[in-house]
């Protein structure tokens, strides 16, 4: 599901200047590494405080139906999140007894086909890639999801340049093919 | 297939597995490839399976795709109002008639062969009949369809002709769901989206530990009441007051009573949506209830099988067995008619944030499961003995508003009643009476 047409994104990557791109995708590097990393209070750090972080249900659905593949925002989600809320899962990881995370997962975020468009509001933009998430804990489980993130970014005097200020995840499966998800995309 | 008989020469029969007077269970239940094949048999197909809630299917057309154990069926709004569910396969080379997750329909059509069924599942067009099906009578070859129930909303299907009305299968549990499905005056629908996923573990530590299983919280759960920050002092929830009840056909509940439903709520949300009152909700279901009613939190509650729910949050689930070891969680949530805008979000918020596979709560759940499944693949841990023996004896009837409960939510008295109704049915050898023809066109 993209945002707007991909030619339009395309006319607008053209215009964009480079150190911009470039700043933008260090961020988003910046961001997976911090979060493969388990820096949450770092990671946190980076998000404004007015972020909204939301994961909807994906169904399967006819193709007359596609708009509906997605949970709306009066629905249930596996993730709709402020500031506090996320505040609050990170206090959890912290407890020593979160055990979905207590030994830890081994994740890899990678995130790529990044494509960026200057939003209205001056000093923002809508960044939109394709992520790959490998994770493996315990002996031998392991997991991988991949889809969408389309992320609002707002220009900040501040040493990682940005902050998160929007995320939509959109993943790419139905049925959670996973036991749970105790990190964040 | 093995009935009292052992299953194999070094293991014990099925009036071995568990010891309802001593406290005891064999792992096997939970590994055992054999006894997962009769369960489908002696288990699933004579219960109830809870399948959809009306509000899934608000007009007629709709249909929502959903399981019975392993069977797929839809379920479906017919024009009159009433509700089908149709076994998801074709009646001509078995193909899934239904490939999508719901929507509305004015019939199915077989993607193989363009079989066309009704709503109601009657065979209506066969591509090419006049040509190369003459003798074929259609009547004949509609779609199976299971027996229907409606429990207050939720959608209850069986293959079992014999099984008795939906209200009696629920028997002395029936006071007990409707503790949590009577909360409204208005009464509940369900929040949109459903949340699926898979868990490699044996479907009956999901459903035992939702009939039973209050202890595990205090340990399991403790990270998200460590992290919650509440208006107040933190309460102790070891010395909480609560009960706990077996019913005789399986089901099982616990609860404790506190005032704390609503604020525990906003706790666990991690934000107080504004405009909230987290004391209006409870002062409503006391004027409907009565206080001791109104203050039964974070209910658990399995309707045997498979269907499971808690109250304070308002999910319900059921977990559809995958073999042996693995299950698909199907979890979705509900919410009061009555409640206002603030409430509605303050509920939405509270549950998707604990309990969903992203959940604070529920996170953790599908650790330990996995975990113990892992564990069983040693032939020793196989053959250890389990522990289920906590609060035996307890007095019953202690408390005159929870008739039949034992006066403490931590105990697994429920759990022991779901493995003796288990056993009972898995020893039970005579053949289910499958639905006749008749019956399906009596349905009609």
């Amino acid at each position: 599901m993209q945002t707007r047409p991909p030619l339009e994104l395309f006319h607008a990557a053209r215009g964009l200047d480079r150190i911009v791109q470039q700043a933008i995708e260090q961020f988003l590097f910046y961001e997976a590494a911090l979060l493969d990393a388990h820096s949450l209070h770092e990671w946190f750090a980076l998000l404004a405080d007015d972020i909204r972080y939301v994961m909807p249900i994906r169904t399967t659905r006819s193709v007359r139906d596609d708009a509906q593949q997605y949970s709306g925002p009066r629905d249930l989600a596996y993730f709709d999140e402020s500031k506090d809320s996320i505040g609050l899962r990170i206090r959890r990881l912290y407890t020593g007894s979160a055990w979905s995370e207590e030994p830890r997962s081994r994740t890899r975020h990678f995130v790529s086909n990044i494509r960026i468009a200057p939003l209205e509001i001056s000093g923002e933009y809508e960044a939109t890639s394709a992520f790959l998430l490998y994770r493996n804990r315990a002996e031998s489980q392991t997991d991988l999801f991949a889809g969408e993130r389309i992320d609002t970014l707002r220009c900040i005097d501040s040493p990682a340049g940005f902050e998160l200020v929007q995320r939509r995840v959109l993943i790419d499966q139905s049925t959670l093919l996973a036991n749970n998800i105790s990190f964040f995309f | 297939m093995p009935t009292c008989a052992p299953l194999h020469p070094a293991v014990p029969g099925i009036a071995d597995l568990f010891d309802d007077a001593n406290g005891t269970i064999s792992p096997l239940i939970y590994s055992d490839p054999a006894l997962y094949e009769l369960e489908l048999e002696r288990v699933f197909a004579r219960s109830w399976l809870m399948v959809a809630h009306e509000g899934h299917l608000p007009e007629p057309g709709n249909f929502f795709v959903s399981y019975m154990a392993e069977d797929p069926v839809i379920v479906v709004r017919q024009k009159d109002g009433s509700v089908k569910v149709l076994l998801n396969q074709c009646r001509h080379r078995g193909m899934k008639l239904c490939r999508t997750d719901a929507g509305k329909a004015a019939g199915f059509i077989c993607s193989y062969h363009g079989w066309a069924y009704d709503l109601a599942g009657k065979l209506i067009n066969v591509p090419l009949q006049k040509r190369s099906f003459q003798a074929l009578d259609k009547s004949q070859w509609n779609v199976r369809q299971a027996r229907v129930e409606i429990y207050k909303g939720f959608i209850f299907a069986t293959w079992n002709a014999d099984a008795r009305p939906i209200a009696e299968y629920l028997g002395d549990a029936a006071y007990y769901l409707d503790c949590l499905l009577e909360r409204s005056p208005a009464g509940y629908e369900p929040l949109g989206g459903v949340y699926k996923w898979r868990i490699p573990c044996n479907w009956k530590f999901a459903a035992e530990q939702f009939a039973s299983d209050m202890y595990h919280g205090i340990f399991s759960h403790s990270s998200p009441q460590m992290a919650m920050k509440m208006d107040g002092p933190m309460p102790n929830v070891a010395e909480f007051e609560g009960g706990q009840f077996r019913s005789a056909n399986g089901h099982g509940t616990g609860f404790y009573l506190t005032d704390l439903q609503w604020p525990v709520r906003v706790g666990q949300s991690g934000e107080h949506v504004p405009g909230f009152d987290p004391a209006a909700p409870l002062a409503r279901v006391t004027e409907r209830l009565g206080s001791d009613r109104a203050r039964m939190t974070a209910q658990h509650m399995t309707v045997f099988p498979t269907f499971s729910m808690l109250s304070t949050f308002d999910t319900f689930r059921v977990w559809h067995p995958r073999g042996p070891d693995e299950i698909e969680v199907w979890a979705f949530a509900m919410v009061d008619k009555a409640a206002g805008e603030a409430e509605r979000e303050q509920a939405r918020l509270s549950v998707l944030r604990t309990f969903a596979p992203s959940g604070t709560w529920e996170q953790d759940d599908g650790e330990n499961w996995v975990e113990i499944q892992r564990v069983l693949r040693g032939s020793e841990a196989r053959k250890t003995i389990l522990n289920a023996q906590m609060g035996m004896g307890e007095a019953k009837d202690v408390n005159p508003n929870f008739p039949g409960a034992i006066w403490n939510p931590y105990a697994e008295e429920s759990a022991r009643g779901f493995y003796a109704h288990w056993q009972k049915l898995m020893l039970d050898d005579r053949p289910v009476t499958p639905l006749t023809s008749a019956e399906a066109r009596h349905a009609d």
